[in-house]
């Protein structure tokens, strides 16, 4: 009796060590977060009133009731919900209302390819074009290089993405005719996409690289390094940018929403056949399995990514994982 | 040993003279030195100067132009800014518009009236039209042959028999200063009213988030413990997902897409920073001396979060609020540009812009002057914004 008590204890202990770790508590949350967004979605969509194949001239009765059976929308609501979590987990996502004859899973499937190409295509450019910006322009402080910098960027993130695309594509299709209005079908139509949808996030980079490297080139442990002998470009990239980085690597989780928002628009202006343009033209055509489909496929590729930027980040600074568990 | 002064080398002077009660510095309250050091940063300033202009041409401009924001005059729409004008009898002007539609104008470049069109010649490319009885051609040939492609021009205009291949004046648009869309308003007061729309948006919306956020991130911060953390849980939860997918949600929810809805819409969801925010402030006020004294007075707690903690907390809560605009601005347009905007007759600067995108090769000022002006009212906010952020940071405060 006292042994089975002892073991009890321990495999308690063990299992409130396993919730209390920050991985699992991390992992937990963001399951958490995805059900509860996938509900509230599916809650939102019914309830619109008249549901949803509503028009303005009035089906009859007969053909309403054929439709409600055809995508079980006769069915107890619970019912419904269940049968849309099950089909949630197991990737299967139910038909369109509109484009009849495609699951939604599959419209999500030919869209994806378009949008993470231009989307991984921007986080390269912010990272490869934004962090350096912003290291030059703080070590140039107050100079014309950083004023020049910090004027474009200011530009860039006040300019709204579809003016930068819809000026991209009058000046470089319309009056140069270098490149493509429209799709994706060569590698030079890739350039107006990509610039229109890294416009805020590079300028917000670069300004946030060079506040953070200036902050940190203060300290004193730069000038102990220096003092010491060590080369200018030793401090600056071994010392300086480890730390300066680090509030940059908290934005990414915001740089990826920016992203994948900012394709919304830049699917439109481009006509590209991405999954952004798949959600506004489900949104204009009140497709609503589209609709939730996209959303919650959204939120979960937005939910995760963030979950990987946390895991990567704790692993980078421990004071994360050990600290409590907020503030 | 000489002393180095003499008694007679000092004398009393009158006390008024006296100068050691003097204060050196005169002592500025809060928002005095806040704007003391604003004045100080031309960035801000110019932010303050833009969000002033930006808020007279939405709120007077309106009230100088000839033209409603619904008025079509169909005969004269896609007019561009520049019109060229033809002189093909005496005082008789006429122009041709990207459309090619004839217009009858004065010789300034106002436009008068439109001449009916007679025949359309499509495989000679010779239009004709009638001016009260006498027939007007207008040839395209010059851009159809290869040989009269050496003329450098578009087309010519043939009247009594004269060919008419230089245009007389080529003026601004006097009609419409700003051209005019698909269907004959004028850009420019379409330009006002969808700032004056857009502008409003922003406003009640960034209010609206002040209230909400205010009062939810205050009780968060006050009431502490568990009601606190369940609070902010909650919070973290909605803040999970991009805000502006709720958004779509909620207006694909709504269906009726008027400014109500787009306000009310913004305010309910764009609420979480501004609590957080002010819940961090309120969780460091509350546990001032001035809370304690306060407290221990027995005033009541709503009293010391109205009284002590917000206005304290006011600085930070108006940068978040200055800089709530330019985000309104930009999640209505986006909204507006993805169709989910406000709806016709009534148009935001989003609005415009999506109008416009379908013949952006053909007119693209017409996507151009929205998009500027958006540009420029959320350069103007950003800019007061960061200026009013950096007058009210502590850190930056010199002495």
């Amino acid at each position: 009796m006292q042994k089975f008590k002892e073991t009890l204890l321990t495999s308690l202990k063990a299992v409130r060590a396993f919730f209390e770790n920050y991985y699992v508590r991390r992992v937990l949350s963001a399951l958490l977060t995805i059900i509860l967004i996938a509900t509230v979605t599916f809650l939102m969509m019914h309830a619109i009133p008249g549901g949803p194949f509503s028009r303005e001239r009035a089906l009859p009765e007969e053909i309403i009731e054929a439709l409600n059976r055809k995508y079980h929308l006769d069915d107890p609501l619970w019912k419904q919900y269940l049968d849309y979590m099950v089909g949630l987990f197991t990737f299967n996502l139910g038909p369109s209302f509109k484009r009849t004859g495609f699951d939604v899973e599959e419209l999500i499937a030919m869209g994806f390819p378009a949008t993470a190409k231009i989307g991984l295509m921007a986080i390269t450019l912010i990272v490869v074009i934004g962090i350096p910006i912003g290291i030059i322009s703080a070590l140039r402080q107050n100079r014309p290089a950083d004023y020049f910098v910090m004027f474009i960027a200011t530009l860039g993130v006040t300019i709204p993405s579809f003016v930068v695309a819809s000026v991209f594509i009058y000046v470089f299709a319309g009056l140069l005719n270098w490149v493509d209005a429209f799709g994706l079908n060569r590698p030079s139509s890739y350039i107006g996409p990509t610039l229109a949808l890294v416009g805020y996030s590079l300028a917000f980079v670069s300004r946030l690289t060079r506040s953070s490297m200036l902050e940190v080139l203060r300290q004193d442990y730069i000038r102990t390094a220096r003092a010491n002998g060590l080369s200018r470009f030793k401090v600056i990239y071994k010392h300086a940018l480890k730390n300066a980085l680090i509030p940059v690597v908290t934005y990414i989780g915001p740089m990826i929403a920016a992203i994948l928002t900012g394709s919304f628009v830049v699917e439109k202006v481009f006509t590209i056949p991405g999954i952004g343009k798949y959600f506004v033209q489900s949104v204009s055509d009140r497709d609503y399995t589209m609709i939730i489909g996209t959303t919650v496929f959204y939120a979960v590729l937005y939910v995760v990514m963030v979950l990987l930027v946390d895991v990567a980040y704790s692993l980078i600074d421990p004071r994360i994982r050990l600290g409590k568990k907020s503030e | 040993m000489t002393m180095p002064f003499q008694p007679n080398d000092f004398q009393f002077i009158d006390p008024s003279q006296r100068v050691d009660n003097e204060q050196v510095r005169t002592s500025l309250t809060y928002w005095q030195d806040t704007w003391r050091r604003l004045k100080k940063n031309k960035m801000a300033l110019s932010g303050l100067i833009g969000v002033f202009l930006i808020v007279l041409f939405a709120v007077f401009g309106p009230l100088f132009t000839p033209y409603g924001y619904e008025e079509q005059q169909t005969d004269f729409a896609n007019t561009p800014l520049h019109v060229e004008v033809f002189e093909i009898a005496d005082d008789l002007y006429v122009y041709l518009t990207p459309q090619y539609r004839l217009l009858v104008v004065e010789e300034d470049g106002t436009f008068l009236y439109r001449l009916d069109q007679t025949s359309l010649d499509f495989a000679n490319k010779q239009f004709h039209f009638d001016y009260h009885g006498e027939d007007i051609m207008v040839d395209y040939t010059y851009k159809l042959y290869e040989d009269l492609a050496d003329e450098g021009i578009d087309y010519s205009i043939n009247f009594r028999g004269v060919e008419y291949k230089t245009p007389y004046d080529v003026t601004s648009n006097k009609t419409f200063v700003l051209g005019s869309d698909n269907v004959g308003r004028d850009i420019l007061t379409r330009t006002m009213y969808g700032a004056r729309i857009s502008l409003t948006v922003a406003v009640i919306a960034a209010i609206l988030v002040l209230l909400i956020g205010v009062t939810y991130g205050a009780v968060a911060g006050m009431a502490g413990g568990r009601v606190d953390e369940l609070m902010m849980r909650f919070v973290d939860i909605i803040d999970s997902i991009p805000l502006l997918l709720y958004v779509i949600l909620i207006m694909v929810l709504v269906e009726n897409t008027g400014l109500n809805t787009i306000i009310l819409t913004l305010g309910l969801v764009y609420w979480v920073g501004m609590a957080r925010l002010v819940r961090g402030q309120v969780l460091s006020l509350k546990e001032q001396e001035y809370v304690l004294a306060a407290r221990m007075l027995g005033v009541p707690q709503p009293l010391i979060i109205w009284r002590h903690l917000i206005p304290n907390a006011m600085g930070p809560i108006l940068v978040a609020m200055t800089m709530m605009i330019p985000t309104a601005v930009f999640t209505e347009s986006f909204l507006s540009f993805i169709g989910l905007g406000i709806s016709a007759p009534q148009a935001s600067l989003g609005t415009l812009a999506n109008d416009a995108l379908d013949a952006i090769l053909t007119y693209p000022f017409q996507l151009f002057i929205p998009s500027i002006t958006i540009a420029f009212m959320m350069l103007a906010f950003n800019f007061f914004g960061d200026g009013l952020r950096s007058a009210l940071d502590p850190r930056l405060r010199k002495g």
